[in-house]
């Protein structure tokens, strides 16, 4: 342990959560390939760090979407059910998963992220279609509204196909256990895509999700010894800095130039690590 | 309690959270600077250790205790949610924040 080991974390958190916070992400997918290839750690460490980083960044930006009464917490809490059993089965798997398979699995899912980042970008912008609750929504009652200062209206939304985005965010858990991530991307795209929540409603509902998602996983890292000090301490900072100065400047940036970049980045560390994780390199 | 004012506090509270992580995280890397201490605990932690460490106040435990507060932070929030929806006698509600409450400290003692 070096104070240039401990700078380099930090810079590589940094970058990361600036890059994440630009795109509404935590930057998980990045901070772990970077941390593994550029620190040379084991995956089991650099997860540990990055799942405490995420937990970090969640509660660090929550009181913002607390003030502006977006988050909807009846879904959140519906959908936490799914996406913490997903942490505890990922987290429960990762004690005894290989490096070669982490890392194989860490690749195919930056891939996969990539192509889906890339496929939206081609397809139209589809606009918000509202939809009435499904029947489980109802009787939870799941959809909710809130005010868009853009518009200046209140937006009243309803939630559907409720069941397969619980599915789909119990996957978002798992991935999250297992690679210490915080899975946001996925989590809103089930609910904006598959259920139709508005995106607002849907990123700050996620946000509150990762933060439960991740510190389920986090206790079980800890537990395990998974969570190295002097890694995790300059990881957090670092994230924390890194986001804070990247939610500043989303404002002001286009955000079709950072996706870009985003899935080129996202190509080459999964290509990457599936090469290191089956061998080849 | 009602629910606006109870996220309204939980807001300040995950704020405050983060805030002491951060302070002790930087205590802690002051500790590493001044004591040249870098041994970290590897494989199943023990309880005790996490609770007193061993020496206690080295730095790499204080850095853990920095970690410990943080994630308290979501588990707080969802300990909010179960206290309000309880007073507010909304039992499906109260279930549903319960079972997520358990699964959250049960992953702890996995494995």
């Amino acid at each position: 342990m070096t104070p240039q080991f401990v700078i380099q974390a930090l810079l590589i958190a940094l970058g990361s959560g600036f890059l994440g916070a630009l795109l509404g992400l935590g930057g998980g997918v990045i901070m772990v390939p970077l941390l593994v290839f550029v620190l040379g750690l084991p995956i089991h460490i650099a997860a540990g760090a990055s799942i405490v980083a995420v937990v970090a960044t969640s509660s660090a930006s929550a009181s913002v979407y607390m003030r502006a009464e977006v988050t909807n917490m009846r879904l959140g809490m519906f959908l936490a059910l799914a996406t913490t059993l997903g942490a505890v089965t990922g987290a429960g798997l990762v004690a005894g998963a290989s490096e070669a398979a982490l890392k194989t699995v860490f690749g195919a899912t930056l891939l996969y992220a990539s192509g889906v980042m890339w496929h939206q970008m081609r397809s139209t912008r589809r606009s918000w279609v509202p939809m009435p609750n499904d029947h489980v929504a109802k009787r939870l009652r799941l959809g909710s509204s809130y005010f868009d200062a853009a518009r200046g209206e209140e937006i009243n939304y309803g939630v559907s196909r409720s069941l397969p985005a619980f599915v789909i965010t119990y996957l978002a858990g798992v991935e999250s256990g297992l690679l210490g991530i915080g899975g946001g991307g996925i989590n809103m795209s089930a609910m904006n895509a598959v259920s139709s929540v508005p995106m607002k409603a849907a990123v700050a509902t996620s946000n509150f999700m990762i933060g439960v998602t991740a510190a389920t996983s986090a206790l079980f890292y800890i537990r395990h010894g998974f969570v190295d000090s002097f890694v995790t301490a300059p990881v957090v900072l670092g994230t924390l800095i890194g986001s804070l100065i990247g939610a500043r400047v989303a404002l002001r940036v286009r955000g079709v130039v950072i996706k870009r970049v985003f899935i080129v980045v996202l190509l080459v560390l999964g290509l990457r690590m599936i090469t290191s994780g089956v061998g080849l390199l | 309690m009602s629910l606006r004012r109870m996220e309204l506090f939980v807001s300040r509270l995950l704020r405050l959270g983060v805030l002491v992580c951060g302070v002790t995280m930087a205590l802690g890397l002051g500790l590493l600077w001044w004591s040249g201490d870098t041994s970290s605990p590897f494989g199943v932690l023990s309880v005790e250790w996490v609770l007193w460490g061993d020496p206690f106040l080295q730095p790499s435990h204080v850095l853990f205790l920095g970690f410990l507060i943080l994630v308290a932070t979501p588990v707080m929030r969802v300990v909010a949610s179960v206290t309000t929806y309880v007073s507010e006698g909304d039992w499906v509600y109260a279930a549903i924040t319960g079972t997520v409450l358990t699964i959250l400290v049960a992953g702890m003692f996995l494995g």
